[in-house]
């Protein structure tokens, strides 16, 4: 049994952190960061349980950070319309780590789901600590979120062509 | 506003309140271990950057602990031993002159009173009351001196804890912070980070700030009362520094007590009480002119009357350490208060 008083008990443990890096590290934000880094960075990262239909955040709540689905299902709504249905590996909410804003949409959980939160707070410990992999990271996530702004104007191209 | 919007905003306040019920009641359960846990946390601030740095360049983490906390134990025993001997030989100059300063600012005061009512042509009769009042301040001089002794045994207790709380706090305060801020529910999860995240930043932020205008308005007026003429300036120079941290009063009590010195020296030069004055006000034009806008950038935004008032609360509830506290505190309730606004306003919007 560990020592409550001299081990520290507050860890994730190791084989979760080791599926979240896994999974953080099969995304885009985290291309050419070393698999030590990213789970370095997993062992700090928040996974959090959430119930059948329960809200992660709505339309308007402030948002700290990118959340990504480690088990179970998420769906992101505006008002009630459906834009996507998010599983085991996606991530989402990745706007927060750019910018400390409100949320622009809904994201309900279709079933019992554990979500893992990389707050902005992590990731500026982190660009302090290593600002050359944090430079590397940032460099993604604005690819991430030109290609979202892209897809973003292709689509309203679509439904308003003049 | 329909029901549930009110219901959010009443949430809101009772969240608000609890908070600072809970604070309140920690404060005054730790007050006698206050100073060493705000040493400890400002040496964490200072130290965690290091030990990130050893750590990631393979060196064990309790092993990097103990050689900064080493390294930094060295260099404050070396940093105490230079400068405390000189500044025990000012406060044992100053004690020895209290008697003769009080005695002689008795006389002072006696005279012109005298004169004031002489010129009005009316028996002011003033006197009692100023002689009164100077006993009493004697009483003050002295209380002041015993705050300082018992101060000094306190740092004596911190420098024991000090390096045992920041050893701990180095280890294990970030996994201890996320365990704790995981037990914030689902809904809160998010706007509970967000929260510590603004005011950890605007602590820390000003920390750093008035720890750098504490040290050059220390040397700025040990430079001015040097240059005066007036005795023990490193000294009154330290504690002008240090009574920089309270905004507004302390300046005026530095004020005094470069006053209560000028009227003490042998001989008597009323000059040099304008002189002390001057130096002080002098250091406060650089304060405000030079220093606050260059060092404390991320100043905290509070109006005056909040922080005064804020200031004489936290001064009667926890002393000298309340006074340093209040503006921190503040400036963290605001935030707290403003983020849990703002939530509870999206949350009654959407009904």
């Amino acid at each position: 049994m560990p020592d409550t008083i001299w081990t520290n008990i507050f860890r994730t443990p190791r084989d979760n952190q080791a599926q979240i890096a896994e999974l953080w590290q099969a995304t885009p934000l985290f291309a050419g960061i070393p698999e030590r880094e990213v789970r370095e960075l997993a062992g700090n990262m928040h996974l959090r349980r959430f119930g059948e239909g329960e809200v992660v955040f709505r339309e308007g709540d402030q948002a700290a950070g990118a959340i990504l689905v480690f088990e179970g299902q998420v769906e992101i709504l505006a008002d009630t319309r459906r834009l996507a249905l998010l599983e085991r590996g996606d991530f989402f909410g990745e706007i927060a780590l750019a910018e400390n804003d409100q949320r622009t949409a809904t994201a309900r959980c279709r079933e019992e789901t554990r979500l893992v939160f990389f707050l902005k707070q992590d990731l500026e410990e982190w660009i302090e600590v290593a600002p050359r992999l944090g430079n590397r990271f940032l460099m993604n996530l604005a690819s991430v979120l030109a290609r979202r702004l892209h897809e973003a104007n292709l689509l309203l191209a679509r439904h308003c062509p003049e | 506003m329909s029901g549930s919007g009110d219901n959010a905003y009443l949430q809101t306040f009772k969240l608000f309140f609890w908070l600072i019920a809970i604070t309140l009641g920690s404060f005054y359960l730790l007050s006698s271990v206050m100073l060493p846990i705000i040493i400890s946390f400002t040496l964490y601030a200072l130290l965690e950057p290091v030990m990130n740095t050893l750590v990631r360049r393979g060196m064990n983490r309790s092993l990097a602990i103990a050689l900064l906390l080493v390294l930094m134990l060295t260099a404050s025993m070396l940093a105490i031993g230079f400068a405390l001997p000189p500044l025990f030989q000012q406060v044992a100059l100053l004690k020895s002159k209290l008697p003769a300063l009080f005695s002689q600012f008795e006389a002072f005061l006696t005279v012109y009173v005298e004169r004031l009512g002489a010129q009005l042509g009316i028996d002011l009769n003033l006197s009692d009351i100023l002689v009164n009042l100077l006993s009493q301040s004697t009483s003050l001089g002295n209380a002041l001196l015993a705050t300082l002794s018992a101060s000094v045994a306190g740092i004596t207790l911190s420098m024991i804890l000090v390096p045992l709380l920041t050893y701990f706090i180095l280890r294990d305060y970030k996994s201890l912070r996320n365990r704790l801020l995981g037990w914030l529910p689902n809904h809160r999860f998010e706007l509970g980070w967000l929260i510590y995240h603004r005011v950890t930043r605007q602590l820390e932020a000003y920390t750093r700030g008035v720890m750098k205008q504490s040290a050059i308005m220390a040397v700025v007026a040990s430079i001015g009362y040097w240059i005066v003429g007036l005795d023990i300036p490193l000294l009154l120079g330290a504690l002008t520094g240090l009574l920089n941290l309270i905004p507004y009063i302390g300046p005026l009590i530095s004020m005094v007590l470069a006053v209560l010195v000028a009227a003490a020296m042998t001989p008597f030069d009323p000059q040099l009480i304008y002189y002390a004055i001057g130096v002080v006000v002098m250091a406060q034009v650089v304060d405000n002119v030079i220093v606050i806008p260059s060092v404390i950038a991320n100043a905290v935004d509070l109006h005056p009357v909040p922080v005064i008032v804020g200031i004489l609360i936290f001064g009667n509830l926890f002393g000298a350490i309340g006074v340093i506290l209040a503006i921190p505190a503040l400036a963290a309730a605001k935030i707290i208060f403003n983020n849990l606004y703002q939530h509870a306003y999206n949350a009654s919007r959407q009904g």
